[in-house]
């Protein structure tokens, strides 16, 4: 693993006496009792006493309770005025964190210092009672939050202002949206001058211009000195406004440091399960496309809507897809000069000689990106047989930095198709360069007649 | 100890907006508002006096109506925080797992708010003795004192109370049944006089009752409880204190997990 990228993690003794760290966990250990189904997590007396009997002399039976590791032996000292994400699949352990470090959970092993007040965006708005109105709320929230009833008055409009619920402050919550619901409260946290702010998950609030106003104020927190512990799943955010990015899965740091290292590896990652997930679901799909096409429409209407990603007859099937490099190794980020070969393993179910195979690329908010066929491209296609593997090599992959999916078909020269996967695969281009737009063009820039290098 | 009473004392800004917003609550959106909480002692106290004085021809004294109402308010203080009480820890599950709220501020809260409505039903009952020819005597210059232990005593129970109730949720049915058994052990319906000398004990060394029948003999008889009898509920009251703060301090950090 890498550190020395990282200006927040440096084992570097004299040089870190001199920071002023504001969070400082030392081998940090949570373990929690698996509660079992059974008793959905409540002990009722009598089963108090059943295995208090039940134990008595059989202290190691007690020893094997099953439990959870929440966090592993993590260490991590953030200085002040830094910003850390937090990234990680769910259930990694990155909710776990965050309570420990507010005290909500108290440590299994190590210790977990912070000094400063902290500011917890983790469930906005909790503790509102739905009755009463926003301005009794909003009075409410700011004491919990440590406000004496002056400061409240003195920041109650810039509150309101900031949430831009003017006009509904004297409303009930109740008569509130989720939304406006959200603002409230995120306006409420963020006013409460904290010296650390925790953001769990909650940008998602309200419509696109409130997030960007959320931003603005988190990035104006930043720039006064405040520090950032940021909980998401959008790598965008971590990449754009952490110094640090770490990685966990289940408890433990898989990687840390540089964020756009940090999330490249794991994009990759994820990506690469979710590819095992989707050949796993592949192997189901099939199971249940035959009856589908068996019954009547209208009796299983469900089927056709949950798997909207894949359709088609399945006389020819599609059974594997990936995403190569020029090796012949599996790939999921790729450079915008970078070659690209897109892999389909298919399977002739019976005779059909009729096929077009064909490649799409979808940004994923989207926009369709590049699509093309055998049959457009006059591929005469040689005899197919049972099974096989059809390539599609692309010398250039051409895009700008951003996300995007393959989808991925066979069909017969009429259309009518075989087997569709929309979606087949996702990948990401990552660039140094920062281009705009969708694709990134072969250039040169030639200046009076002179070449220059870019 | 110290540092617990230290620490509900940060968070009394909080303490009090949450038992506002706990009074408010109970009558927001109702025409009648507080009168409502005054409703039901009177109601009780209506059918124990035709039921006791005048079907039963059971003598209770002279103003029977009167004690039976001086026992009821407090009493009424007692349950209700004794019932929201160990229940509330469970029932704000979500700002103990999810926001940095202080636990223990829960429990003082249903204990502070019940006893805002006994203090408010006070008057009441002054206006009461006096339309029955009773005079409110100094003797009600000690409501504070006996007040304050009555809170300490409640207040170290339910902390503990709820502190047990978030791992086992059979501790607040058990409170339920407990409390009507303790109704009666209380001399509410019938005053101590009728309780055998060789049973006076059940009076005196419980602290419930011993509470109740200071609350009528200051509000009503117009008589200074023994100090015996003082010195012991006092004792009583801080080590419930005590022992409440200790097992509540002890469990504290396992209940956002329990939760």
């Amino acid at each position: 693993m890498d550190h020395s990228d990282t200006a927040v993690m440096g084992d570097v003794g004299s040089v870190a006496k001199s920071v002023d760290y504001v969070v400082d966990i030392r081998r940090l250990s949570k373990v929690f009792k698996r509660k079992t189904r059974a008793t959905n997590g409540y002990t009722t007396f009598k089963q108090a006493i059943v295995s208090r009997l039940k134990g008595r002399g059989a202290s190691a039976a007690k020893a094997e309770q099953p439990v959870t590791v929440g966090i592993k032996d993590l260490t991590i000292r953030i200085p002040r005025g830094a910003s850390v994400g937090l990234i990680g699949r769910n259930g990694s352990g990155k909710s776990t964190f965050l309570k420990l470090i507010t005290g909500i959970y108290k440590p299994t092993h190590g210790v977990v210092n912070v000094r400063g007040r902290i500011a917890a965006l983790i469930e906005l708005g909790a503790g509102f009672h739905p009755d009463f109105t926003g301005r009794e709320n909003l009075i409410l929230a700011g004491i919990m939050h440590g406000l004496t009833r002056e400061e409240i008055d003195a920041r109650f409009d810039e509150i309101v202002g900031f949430a831009e619920l003017e006009h509904v402050i004297d409303d009930p919550v109740r008569t509130y949206s989720s939304g406006m619901f959200m603002r409230l409260g995120f306006s409420i946290a963020i006013h409460t001058d904290p010296d650390i702010l925790l953001i769990d998950e909650v940008l998602a609030v309200g419509d696109a211009g409130f997030v960007a106003k959320c931003k603005d104020r988190i990035a104006e927190l930043r720039r006064a000195g405040k520090t950032l512990i940021l909980v998401t799943h959008d790598l965008d955010a971590v990449e754009r406004w952490c110094d640090e990015a770490i990685w966990l899965d289940r408890g433990e740091v898989k990687d840390r440091g540089n964020p756009r290292r940090v999330i490249d590896a794991y994009r990759q990652h994820i990506e690469k399960q979710e590819e095992s997930v989707l050949l796993q679901e592949s192997v189901v799909v099939e199971a249940a496309a035959v009856p589908v096409e068996e019954t009547p429409p209208i009796e299983e209407p469900l089927e056709e809507i949950v798997q909207p990603t894949r359709w088609g007859g399945r006389e020819v099937e599609i059974t594997q897809i990936s995403l190569v490099d020029s090796e012949g190794a599996e790939k999921r980020v790729l450079h915008p000069d970078d070659p690209a070969r897109v892999r389909i393993s298919y399977k002739v179910n019976g005779e059909h000689e009729d096929l077009v195979f064909g490649v799409g690329i979808t940004r994923t908010d989207g926009l369709s990106v590049f699509g093309t066929n055998t049959d457009i491209d006059r591929v005469k296609l040689p005899a197919v047989g049972s099974s096989g593997i059809v390539e599609c090599e692309i010398p250039r992959i051409g895009l700008v930095e951003g996300a995007y999916t393959f989808d991925v078909a066979v069909h017969r020269t009429d259309g009518y198709p075989y087997d569709y996967h929309k979606e087949a695969l996702h990948f990401s281009v990552r660039s140094e360069r920062r281009e705009v737009g969708v694709s990134s063009l072969a250039r040169a820039w030639v200046v009076n007649g002179v070449r220059c290098a870019c | 100890m110290l540092e617990s009473v230290k620490q509900v004392w940060q968070f009394r800004a909080l303490v009090g907006a949450l038992v506002r917003r706990h009074i408010a609550t109970r009558y927001r959106g109702s025409v009648f508002g507080f009168l409502w909480s005054l409703l039901n002692p009177l109601c009780l106290m209506a059918v124990y006096t035709l039921v006791f004085s005048y079907y039963m021809r059971f003598n209770g004294g002279p103003h029977y109506h009167l004690m039976v109402f001086a026992g009821l308010l407090p009493w009424i203080w007692t349950s209700s925080s004794l019932i929201e009480g160990t229940a509330s820890l469970v029932n704000s599950g979500h700002l103990i797992t999810k926001s940095m709220f202080p636990p223990q501020v829960l429990p003082v809260v249903s204990v502070t708010a019940a006893m805002a409505h006994f203090l408010l039903a006070l008057p009441v009952l002054a206006l009461f003795s006096l339309a029955a020819g009773v005079p409110v005597s100094w003797t009600w210059l000690l409501v504070p004192f006996i007040v304050a232990l009555h809170a300490l005593f409640l207040t170290g129970i339910v902390l503990g109370l709820s502190a047990l109730n978030v791992f086992f949720r059979d501790v607040q049915h058990l409170v339920g049944n407990f409390l009507t058994l303790l109704f009666f052990m209380c001399p509410v319906v019938y005053p101590v006089s009728v309780v055998p000398e060789n049973l006076r004990f059940l009076i005196t060394y419980n602290p419930f009752a011993a509470l109740t029948q200071f609350y009528q003999e200051i509000l009503i008889e117009g008589v200074v409880p023994s100090a015996e009898a003082l010195l012991y509920v006092a004792v009583m009251c801080v080590v419930a204190g005590f022992v409440g703060v200790t097992v509540h301090r002890h469990y504290q950090e396992r209940f956002a997990e329990a939760l």
